[in-house]
């Protein structure tokens, strides 16, 4: 089939398209209104924003929030603000993200190229476990990481989330590779290629897409968790997002809001720069596991 | 062709995710049940009390709110961020010029923990300097948005801060399920005198079943799910007013000291979730086989 | 009367011209095949044909009727499409219906419509099935149905045969031939494969790059091709292309330590390089040759002999070229020997090396 043009657009009047372009580009200030106002307020003094005028680009503008956000809040016991909770969640992220999708990779290599019986019902399992109410899993867990001793530890908040993040990775790595010719693997073995020959030499480079979608999924996912965070952080472990809400909601007298929106901006700050970068590839890369199921 | 190592090593790949999965997700699934079945309060305890803690939890007026707000929430939310993310979606395959980067920026609020896209929304809502102050510094002096501090309507703010979250994301399936369509389809409708409209909905729209399905399992998980956005937004209030279950099923066991109750109420999510997805993954399951 | 006739058709995409001036008329009951190479450009002239892209001038006529700017569901055609193009929700029957019922047609003359239509193309049973169950051949004959109930005055087919395996093909092939005697509508068809243009057409369109390159009957096409391109893509195996050289009235085709001589027509005085074409089925053992054409008869030396159970073809080299030649079956040819061929000169066309036109007399 060799027809160039799209033909599947409405052939509308100059009115429809205009009237479309007025429509898309209200909901583009709806998505882009919260954002504004949270970056405008964040540059303004405390007077401004008691004052009123929630819409208005700040008179005055001033970093002042944000340094205070970063460097003076009170959020825990000292007024440190969220740079050690920044770095706690980093200090989370990074081995998280790494381990989970290392495994899941060699899930969906396992689950794709080496079927045995009982392989696609632990898949299922693995699979049903993404979706579970993590609610459910708080008590339990809660005594467990007690037992190993790694209560309120960051590397506790690391085996949390790799457990919880097993599923999603091992599914995106899973449909990635089952769409991954089987012949070459057929290919390698008759060369005399061993397992982790195979998955190191011929799938793995091939993986770079579905690495990205899934480290960015996942970096997503445990950056901006609150739940686990809340339920088994200690000081010394306390991500970003609980940081944040404690800021936001604990505080008495006057509230600072200026600050707030500083922080809320730079909880946010690490994956919209992701998203931003390579959103794009996310949203292909998802789409293709995604909607299929 | 497989030798002994080749037989086992792929089990033995899988057996790590497989144990920890086995132990912390099911493992622990299981010890909820049985905590929803026992005396616990403030911790854990061994006496059986049968079906008495599931029965306690739905006697409470909370929960019945909870419930309430669950439906109420997820119903709204499912159906707003579906049509919505359909009519965006159909919007943007008419070809517009400037998608590249409209698309992106109905897609961000997705990249944000739901506690930022809540307290963002807070200020918003907030009668006092969020839409209600701004209208009336601009001179409409009778306008009134008090939701949020309304117990009645309190539920609808958190639908408000959860479509803006995620309709983006609805919209980009529909949008990747809209150019699936082969075009050769278009066409054929087009010959037999179809017009725009109407090939939308007799044609494409019924072909967008699946992504319907994909979009309501994963909305209706979000939902029952949710936890950070009406703690970040309402804190779930006014009062209870924005209970759910995930509220619920966290302040009884943590800070009520009602474990046993708290248990059963996070069994009850595990059925509702389940209820949707098994069959969902049974069959997405079994139709790649064939 | 011409049931279509295209004048003078450029389609730029932006600056690219797509289609350079294309003109083609087709009678009434005429069967039309568009053929060339993949970007050639005959899917984009059906498309406009139908009225599914724009033209940037020229005029389309279908049945004296000028279709500019009509919409496709008003030129009175219909189209059959290579992915079948069925509406995967519903079933055979409203996919049948879908157009009639955009038209207003009252549902008795549907159910009407949808029983002849279904008995002509023995689809009955498979009036309420959705297309997901079946099968490739049946889907086609659903999609031909669908543009029958139409009864228009063009029925327009994008090759519509690409997507089957080889076998269907040639039955299906079969069954639209037999449709076309049966109905007498007027049909364009486009295809890349040149034998089904050649079985199928009253009349054959050769597009190279947007431009048509020759327009004519199969029988014209195939024995009177006006240039290289023409004469190379159309007959299977192609035509041996060979170049050769005039010498004193003779043409020879210079090959390593043997020339052959051939006595060349009058009209290629003046030339030194020619092109010298001649199709399989004229080079052959000498029992084997047209004993009613003009004979001559050469040793040639055998590269490479495949039997092919009807005939036997020999690739030898002429010219420095390779060339195929088509035998009888019981020929007695070994590989790595010379053998006589018998070049038939009433079949040979030459054309000139830098245009690539033929060259006549």
């Amino acid at each position: 089939m060799s027809v160039p043009s799209q033909d599947n657009a409405v052939q509308g009047s100059r009115i429809g398209r205009i009237m479309i372009y007025a429509v898309l580009v209200v909901f583009v200030i709806y998505y882009l209104t919260p954002l504004y106002v949270m970056l405008a307020n964040s540059l303004k003094p405390l007077d401004e924003i008691t004052g009123g005028g929630m819409m208005d680009l700040p008179r005055a503008y001033t970093l002042e929030p944000w340094r205070q956000a970063w460097s003076q809040a009170q959020i825990g016991v000292e007024p440190t603000g969220l740079r050690p909770y920044f770095i706690n969640s980093i200090q989370m992220v990074v081995p998280a993200v790494l381990i989970s999708t290392a495994l899941g990779a060699l899930n969906g290599y396992v689950l794709t190229k080496w079927e045995f019986r009982g392989s696609n019902f632990i898949f299922g399992m693995l699979l049903l476990s993404c979706f579970i109410p993590f609610q459910i899993v708080l008590i339990p867990m809660a005594r467990m990481l007690g037992l190993m001793g790694l209560a309120g530890t960051t590397g506790g908040l690391v085996l949390v989330h790799v457990i919880y993040g097993l599923g999603f990775t091992t599914l995106f790595f899973r449909n990635y590779y089952a769409a991954f010719p089987t012949e070459l693997v057929r290919a390698a073995q008759i060369d005399g290629a061993g397992f982790f020959q195979i998955f190191w030499r011929i799938l793995l480079p091939s993986s770079a897409p579905i690495a990205v979608v899934t480290i960015i999924w996942q970096f997503t996912n445990v950056w901006n968790d609150f739940l686990f965070g809340v339920s088994f952080a200690d000081f010394d472990s306390i991500p970003m997002t609980v940081a944040l809400n404690n800021l936001v909601n604990s505080s008495t007298g006057v509230k600072e809001y200026n600050v707030h929106f500083a922080g809320a901006i730079l909880a946010a700050l690490p994956t919209l720069i992701v998203y931003v970068v390579s959103g794009r590839y996310f949203v292909r890369g998802l789409m293709a596991g995604a909607v299929k199921g | 062709m497989k030798n002994f190592a080749q037989l086992w090593l792929p089990k033995l790949v899988l057996a790590p995710s497989f144990l920890l999965i086995v132990i912390f997700v099911y493992g622990f699934i299981a010890y909820s049940g049985w905590l929803s079945v026992s005396d616990s309060k403030m911790l854990p305890s061994n006496g059986y009390v049968g079906l008495e803690n599931y029965e306690r939890l739905f006697s409470r007026r909370h929960w019945a709110t909870a419930l309430n707000n669950l439906w109420v929430f997820g119903g709204l939310y499912i159906v707003i961020c579906s049509c919505l993310g359909l009519f965006l979606a159909i919007l943007l395959d008419q070809k517009i010029r400037a998608e590249g980067l409209i698309r992106p920026i109905y897609l961000y609020p997705m990249a944000l923990s739901f506690i930022v896209t809540g307290t963002a929304w807070k200020w918003f809502l907030d009668p006092g300097i969020g839409l209600e102050a701004t209208m009336h510094a601009w001179g409409w002096a009778s306008f009134e948005f008090r939701w949020i501090k309304d117990r009645d309507m309190a539920i609808y703010t958190v639908v408000i801060a959860a479509v803006w979250q995620s309709s983006g994301f609805v919209m980009a399936m529909f949008l990747a399920g809209l150019r699936g369509v082969d075009n050769e389809i278009i066409k054929a409708a087009q010959i037999d005198g179809a017009t725009g409209w109407r090939i939308y909905s007799r044609i494409i729209i019924p072909m967008m079943r699946p992504v319907f399905l994909s979009a309501f399992v994963v909305l209706a998980h979000l939902a029952i799910k949710s936890y950070d956005l009406v703690i970040a937004l309402t804190g779930g209030g006014p009062g209870r007013a924005t209970e759910l279950p995930a509220t619920f099923m966290y302040s009884y066991t943590f800070t009520r000291n009602e474990m046993g109750v708290g248990a059963a109420s996070a069994m009850i999510m595990l059925v509702m979730i389940f209820s949707i997805i098994v069959p969902y993954v049974y069959s997405e399951l079994r139709g790649e086989k064939q | 009367m011409a049931a279509l006739s295209i004048e003078n058709l450029i389609k730029n995409y932006g600056k690219t011209e797509v289609l350079k001036g294309i003109d083609i008329e087709i009678e009434d009951g005429g069967f039309l095949v568009l053929v060339g190479p993949s970007g050639c450009g005959k899917s984009t002239l059906l498309n406009c044909i139908a009225g599914l892209e724009d033209i940037t001038s020229g005029q389309i006529r279908i049945g004296e009727r000028d279709v500019a700017g009509l919409h496709p569901s008003k030129r009175d055609i219909a189209m059959v499409f290579q992915s079948y193009a069925l509406y995967p929700n519903m079933t055979v029957e409203k996919n049948i219906a879908f157009g009639m019922e955009i038209r207003g047609i009252a549902k008795s003359e549907r159910k009407k419509a949808i029983k002849n239509v279904a008995e002509m193309l023995q689809i009955e049973e498979l009036l309420k099935r959705k297309p997901s169950q079946l099968s490739g051949g049946q889907r086609q004959r659903v999609a031909m149905g669908r543009a029958l109930v139409r009864d228009p005055q063009v029925f327009l087919f994008d090759e519509p045969l690409s997507n089957l395996d080889a076998k269907l093909r040639v039955d299906m092939r079969t069954e639209i031939k037999r449709l076309h005697q049966r109905m007498g509508t007027t049909i364009v068809y486009v295809t890349h494969d040149q034998i089904e243009a050649l079985t199928l057409a009253t009349k054959i369109a050769v597009l190279k790059d947007g431009k048509l390159q020759q327009f004519g009957t199969p029988a014209q096409i195939y024995n009177d091709p006006v240039n290289m391109f023409v004469a190379d893509f159309m007959g299977s195996p192609s035509m041996n292309l060979i170049p050769a050289k005039i010498e004193d009235d003779l043409v020879v085709l210079k090959g390593g330590d043997t020339n052959i001589h051939l006595p060349g027509p009058h009209y290629l005085a003046g030339y030194t390089d020619v092109v010298f074409g001649i199709r399989p089925e004229a080079l052959t053992d000498p029992d084997g040759a047209d004993r009613a054409g003009r004979i001559e008869i050469r040793p040639c030396a055998i590269d490479v002999v495949e039997p092919a159970g009807s005939d036997t073809f020999a690739v030898t080299t002429l010219g420095g070229h390779e060339a195929t030649a088509r035998l009888r079956a019981d020929a007695m040819v070994d590989p790595g020997t010379t053998a006589d061929l018998a070049f038939n000169l009433d079949k040979v066309v030459y054309f000139d090396p830098k245009s690539g036109e033929r060259i006549r007399g």
